[in-house]
C-alpha cells in the first residue's frame, strides 16, 4: 500500500485547517483535564471515604483494658457486646452492623499511616491499644444522633464516633467538585464532537475533487478514510498529552506539594492513583476524535 | 463486459423515470456510442456500469459481476477495471499532469516502480511525454482531455466508459481525442462513450444505441447519429 499520498495529505490537511484543528485540540484538552480531575476526585472521595467511613457511618468503639473513659471497667465482655449488638440491630434506623477487632483495627491504622509505628520490638502502638467497634451504616446521616443516644451510656461503650458531621460535608463538596467538573466536561465533549464533525466537513470539502478523483478510480474507502482517521488520531494525541501534562503539574504541584502539607489529616490522592486518570483520558480523548470522524466519512466518502 | 437487463432507474422524487426498461449487451472490445437528446438517459447509463448508482428494477453485469449484488466493499474493485473520462477533464490543479496520472495509481496500492515505469508510458501513448511536468492549467483543453485519458487507461482497465469527452473541445482537438479512443479500443478495451456529437458518430461508424426518454429506441451496428443518415 501506497502510504505517500496519505501522510502527505494528513500533513497538507493540519496545516490548511490549522484554527479549526486547534479549536478540536483546545476544547479536547480543557475536557479531558475536566474529566481527569473527576476522576481524581472520585478517587480521592473513596480514600476520604476508607479512613473515616462514609457519610452513612457512625463507629461505636468499645472498651478497652485501661480506657481512657472512666465509665469503663475493663474490656468490654461478651456479654455486653452482645447487649450493645441488639440495640443497634432493633434500631430502625441502622442498616448493618459490623465488628471490627482489635486486629483488623490494627491492620487498617497501619496501612493507612505506614508500618513505621506499628512494627519491631518497640513498636509505639500495638494491638492491644485499638478498640473493639462497631461500624454501624445507618438508613439516613440524618438519624446519626438519635443512634448515638442510644448507644452512648450503655455498659462496655467507651465512646461514640460521628464521623459524619466533618466528613459529611467534605465528602458532599468533593461528590460535588466531581459533578460539576464531569458536568462542564460534557458540555466541552460534546462542543468537541460538534468541532471534530466541523473539521471533517471543511476537510471532505477542500478535498472534494482528490475523493471524487479516488473513488473513480478505485480507491478504497478505508485508503479514502485514512487522512481523516489519522487527523482524528494527531488531534486527540495533542488533547490528550496537553491533559494529561495539566493533570501531572495539578497533581504533583497542587496535591502533592501543597495540599497534602497543608492539610494532613487527610490521605491524598498521589502517583498511584494517576495510572487509572491516565487510562480513562486516553481512552476518551481519541473516541471524541475518531467518533464523529468514522461516522461522517461513511456518510460523505460513500461509495 | 457490460449488460443491462430490462434495467428501470427512477431517481427519488422523480415521477418518470431516467431509464425505462433497458435491454443492452456490449461485448469485450466493442465500442459503442450513446446518443440521445439531452436527458435521455445516457449518463444515467454510465453511472450505472460504474455503480454511482443502482437500478431501481433490472440488473446490470459489469465484467461478469452484477452490480447490484456487489458488496460494497468490493466496489473500488470494479472501478479499477473501468477507466473514466468526463466533459469536464476532473484533473487536480495542485498536481503536475505526471502526479495526476501517478495519482491514479498510488491511490489503488502500485508501487513507486510500477508507477514510474506506467506513467511516462501512458503519457506517451496520449502524445503528453514532453508535458509530465506541466500543470494542468498550462494545457490547452484538449490536452487536459488526454492526461485525462492517460490516467483513464493508466490501471489497464477493461472497460472505458466516456461521458462527452469531447463536449469541451473544438472539432480538430475533438478528431485527436476521438483517433486516441479508437487506438485504446484497439488494445482490446471496450469502449462506452456517451456524446452529442453528431459529426463524430457519424464518421466513426461505429455500434450506436439511441436513448429517447429513458427507452432504447435504436441499437445499430456500424450506425450514424441520427436513423435516417
Ligand atoms: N441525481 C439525479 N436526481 C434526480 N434526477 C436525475 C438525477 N440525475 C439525472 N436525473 C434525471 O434523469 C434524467 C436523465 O438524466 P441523464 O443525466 O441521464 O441524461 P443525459 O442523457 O445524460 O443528458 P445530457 O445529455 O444533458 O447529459 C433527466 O430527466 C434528469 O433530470
Ligand atoms: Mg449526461
Amino acid at each position: 500500500m501506497q502510504l505517500r499520498y496519505v501522510f502527505t495529505e494528513l500533513g497538507q490537511s493540519l496545516r490548511r485547517n490549522v484554527s479549526m484543528h486547534l479549536a478540536v485540540i483546545l476544547t479536547l484538552f480543557v475536557s479531558l483535564t475536566l474529566v481527569g480531575l473527576g476522576v481524581l476526585l472520585n478517587e480521592q472521595a473513596e480514600k476520604t471515604e476508607q479512613q473515616f467511613g462514609s457519610a452513612l457511618e457512625i463507629t461505636v468503639f468499645l472498651c478497652r483494658d485501661d480506657d481512657s473513659n472512666n465509665a469503663c471497667t475493663g474490656a468490654a465482655t461478651d456479654a455486653q457486646k452482645d447487649a450493645i449488638l441488639t440495640v443497634l440491630e432493633d434500631s430502625p434506623e441502622v442498616e448493618s452492623v459490623r465488628f471490627e477487632s482489635q486486629a483488623e483495627a490494627f491492620d487498617r491504622a497501619e496501612d493507612m499511616l505506614g508500618p513505621e509505628q506499628f512494627e519491631g520490638p518497640d513498636a509505639i502502638i500495638t494491638e492491644k491499644d485499638m478498640a473493639e467497634s462497631y461500624w454501624v451504616t445507618l438508613t439516613d446521616p440524618r438519624e446519626a444522633d438519635v443512634v448515638t443516644e442510644q448507644v452512648q451510656g450503655l455498659d462496655g461503650v467507651s465512646y461514640v464516633q460521628d464521623l459524619h458531621e466533618i466528613t459529611g460535608p467534605l465528602l458532599a463538596s468533593i461528590d460535588e467538585l466531581t459533578w460539576f467538573s464531569i458536568g462542564v466536561a460534557v458540555f466541552l465533549v460534546i462542543a468537541a464532537l460538534l468541532l471534530v464533525g466541523n473539521t471533517v466537513r471543511l476537510a471532505a470539502f477542500a478535498r472534494r475533487k482528490e475523493i471524487g478523483i479516488m473513488r473513480l478510480v478505485g480507491a478504497s474507502t478505508a485508503y479514502i478514510a485514512l487522512p481523516f482517521l489519522l487527523e482524528a488520531l494527531v488531534t486527540a494525541v495533542l488533547g490528550v498529552l496537553l491533559a494529561i501534562g495539566a493533570l501531572a503539574v495539578f497533581l504533583e504541584f497542587e496535591v502533592i506539594g501543597r495540599l497534602s502539607d497543608r492539610v494532613d489529616f487527610l490521605p491524598w490522592v498521589d502517583w498511584s492513583d494517576f495510572g487509572s486518570v491516565v487510562l480513562i483520558v486516553a481512552v476518551v480523548g481519541p473516541i471524541i476524535t475518531v467518533l464523529p470522524t468514522l461516522l461522517l466519512t461513511r456518510k460523505y466518502l460513500k461509495v | 463486459m457490460i449488460r443491462f437487463e430490462k434495467v428501470t432507474k427512477t431517481y427519488p422524487g422523480t415521477g418518470q423515470p431516467a431509464l425505462d426498461q433497458v435491454s443492452i449487451d456490449v461485448e469485450k472490445g466493442e465500442f459503442v456510442f450513446l446518443v440521445g437528446q439531452s436527458g435521455s438517459g445516457k449518463s444515467t447509463a454510465l453511472r450505472l456500469v460504474l455503480r454511482e448508482t443502482r437500478p431501481t428494477t433490472g440488473r446490470v453485469y459489469v465484467a461478469g459481476k452484477e452490480i447490484d449484488r456487489l458488496a460494497g466493499w468490493k466496489v473500488p474493485q470494479l472501478r479499477r477495471q473501468i477507466g473514466t473520462v468526463f466533459q469536464d477533464f476532473r484533473l487536480l490543479t495542485t498536481k503536475t499532469v505526471g502526479e495526476n496520472v501517478a495519482f491514479a495509481m498510488q491511490v489503488t496500492g502500485h508501487s513507486k516502480g510500477e508507477i514510474t515505469d506506467r506513467v511516462p508510458q501512458v503519457l506517451d501513448l496520449v502524445g503528453l511525454d514532453d508535458k509530465a511536468d506541466r500543470m494542468p492549467d498550462e494545457l490547452s483543453g484538449g490536452e487536459q482531455q488526454r492526461v485525462a485519458m492517460a490516467r483513464a487507461v493508466v490501471n489497464r482497465p477493461q472497460i472505458l466508459v466516456a461521458d462527452e469527452p469531447t463536449g469541451n473541445l473544438d472539432p480538430q482537438t475533438s478528431d485527436g481525442i476521438m483517433a486516441l479512443l479508437e487506438r485504446i479500443n484497439g488494445t482490446g478495451t471496450t469502449v462506452l462513450m456517451a456524446t452529442h456529437d453528431v459529426t463524430i458518430v457519424d464518421r466513426m461508424r461505429k455500434r450506436v444505441i439511441e436513448l429517447e426518454d429513458g427507452r432504447v429506441v435504436r441499437d445499430q451496428a456500424e450506425g450514424a447519429y441520427d436513423s435516417s443518415s
